[in-house]
């Protein structure tokens, strides 16, 4: 079996007297779409910065292609190809979508300048469909194009896994679809995914695999259909009582 | 509005280049303030305005050249020849306060930076080889007024272009995104330390060679002149009331300056009431338009286009 691209190994963090993080442990194959569900405050956001740097973990290991990034800060993970979307939308208001694309395409992994970074993306503007938002700036925006810029920005940095925190959420019924579309388009084209979603049922229908966090601790792992009907995770989405029906 | 500014500013340009040829000793004076304003309020811009981290402690950088200027002055150099070597004495100084200071935000940067300028006045005015308290003079027969008028000029439109390369470059969309928003620039693989540090690093080199101007053309210096906290307070007005983050707004900023500096220094019961003519004028501009003189022409110029148009 290839090495995994992504090596989680009892991750801990730990907020004062929380325990966000207990012994967090999976891998992620290249080319797959993973999943991270979990209640509110499950610990599912900590665990993106933990792997992307944004939060120091208190101990264990993230092996990424096969060397050992944690503790190293975000710029210098995203320049190794690991990169996440915001949950609530981070755009940088007052430049253009096209300016935003470009900071992922000029400091990401691809380190691109000029012409080329130009054409990387004009490429990727298209591709989330925002080439006719351009020249707005992001202030403009509705929300789902802004989840949309999210998305676009992160992967101008040219990533081998891109962690997508809810892009889903707020979004209607039509615009998920298209969403899970774009996706798996992602993959397709060659990149690991692994995302958070709130959405149980969306999440179910593109991942591979899922993880379920409850209180900071792992609850089960696997193909999505057993982990739905895995009891812990019946009882930590319904209660008690559901659980027991 | 974008040509219009780049007209003005050539046609600025020129006018400081060309100003020795028909103006008198004076006034060439009053132009030299105003190249001399021009360059540390767009230095101080690349930092402060691009990358949105507000320093007072900018004339510790002022001070570094024009002490380096004086004291190898006095061991025999020529005094142009230590222009770099202060700019790059100023330049480390800078990342050496910058390590520690840029690991704080917002005001908590802004209130760090005052320590520090106020810290190197008090260190400069107690040790020895600084001359203490009373200050230093340039050794006699360094005064030359035409090439540090010359010298000046140059190091004014230089800085005025280097800010405009900056802005356009990658460097500094960086900068723009780390004021904006600076995890989210993180996020994105900017490595936000070392481009808040090559911002200070830069503009405080170009403030220490405009420091070691002042001090050839001055001839004497102290710490109560060079390192002074008015010195770092007007160096941070003159952006805002012009327009800061912009290319022509610190020099809009130091045109306003230097100009009321001028006139209210010639009224000597008003000698020392600038700074607080200059406040009232700050809390004008913060109220009624944050984005300064240059900001209010824009929404005026717009207007009469619009008008012109719709006329049409």
């Amino acid at each position: 079996m290839p090495e995994p691209i992504l090596r989680v190994k009892a991750l801990k963090k730990r907020f004062g007297g929380l325990l966000a993080l207990s012994d967090v442990s999976f891998s992620v194959a290249e080319g797959e779409i993973y999943g991270v569900i979990g209640p509110n405050g499950a610990g599912k956001t900590t665990l993106f910065s933990c792997l992307v740097g944004s939060l120091p973990p208190t101990s264990g290991s993230i092996r990424f292609r096969g060397r050992e990034i944690a503790g190293l800060p975000n710029h210098a993970v995203v320049k190794r190809g690991l990169v996440r979307t915001h949950q609530i939308v981070r755009p940088f208001r007052d430049m253009t979508v096209e300016a935003n694309v470009s900071i992922g395409a000029h400091f990401g992994a691809g380190k691109r300048r000029g012409a080329d970074a130009r054409g990387r993306v004009a490429a990727i503007l298209e591709r989330t469909g925002l080439g006719a938002r351009a020249g707005s700036l992001a202030m403009a925006l509705p929300i789902g194009d802004l989840k949309r810029l999210e998305i676009a920005r992160a992967l101008a940095t040219e990533p081998a896994v891109l962690c997508l925190d809810e892009v889903m959420g707020g979004l209607n019924p039509s615009e998920i679809v298209a969403a899970m579309s774009l996706i798996r388009a992602i993959r397709d084209s060659g990149l690991t995914v692994l995302m958070i979603e709130h959405h149980v049922h969306a999440v179910a229908g593109v991942t591979d695999r899922m993880l379920v966090l409850n209180f900071g601790e792992m609850i089960a792992e696997g193909v999505p259909r057993d982990v739905l009907q895995h009891p812990e995770v019946v009882t930590a989405y319904l209660g008690d009582d559901a659980g027991a029906a | 509005m974008r040509r219009l500014s780049l007209a003005a500013g050539v046609s600025l340009a020129v006018f400081t280049l060309a100003a020795p040829l028909f103006l008198e000793r004076g006034t060439l004076n009053d132009v030299w303030s105003l190249a001399f304003a021009v360059i540390l309020a767009s230095a101080w811009n690349i930092l402060g305005g691009f990358a949105g981290q507000v320093s007072l402690g900018y004339s510790a950088f002022l001070g570094i050249g024009a002490y380096t200027t004086v004291l190898l002055s006095l061991k025999g150099m020529d005094p142009f020849l230590s222009l770099p070597i202060g700019a790059v004495l100023a330049a480390i100084f800078s990342v050496a306060i910058g390590l520690p200071a840029f690991r704080l935000r917002g005001p908590y940067f802004t209130i760090a930076t005052i320590g520090v300028g106020e810290a190197v006045r008090v260190c400069a005015s107690s040790v020895s080889f600084t001359g203490g308290s009373s200050g230093l003079r340039m050794p006699a027969g360094s005064f030359d007024f035409t090439r540090n008028y010359e010298a000046m000029a140059v190091l004014a439109i230089l800085t005025v272009v280097v800010a405009a390369l900056v802005k356009r470059s990658a460097f500094g969309q960086a900068l723009a995104a780390i004021k904006q928003d600076i995890d989210a620039a993180e996020a994105l693989g900017v490595n936000s330390t070392r481009f808040k540090l090559g911002a200070h690093a830069l503009s405080a080199a170009i403030v220490a060679l405009a420091g070691s101007l002042y001090a050839i053309n001055f001839q004497y210096i102290a710490p109560g002149s060079v390192f002074d906290f008015r010195l770092s307070l007007s160096i941070v007005l003159m952006p805002i009331v012009g327009g800061v983050g912009t290319i022509a707004g610190p020099v809009l900023g130091a045109l306003v300056f230097s100009t009321l500096q001028i006139k209210l220094l010639s009224i000597p019961a008003l000698r020392d009431s600038y700074l607080f003519i200059y406040g009232t004028l700050l809390i004008v501009v913060m109220l009624f338009e944050p984005k300064g003189i240059l900001g209010l022409l824009r929404r005026v110029f717009n207007r009469r286009l619009r008008r012109f148009y719709a006329d049409a």
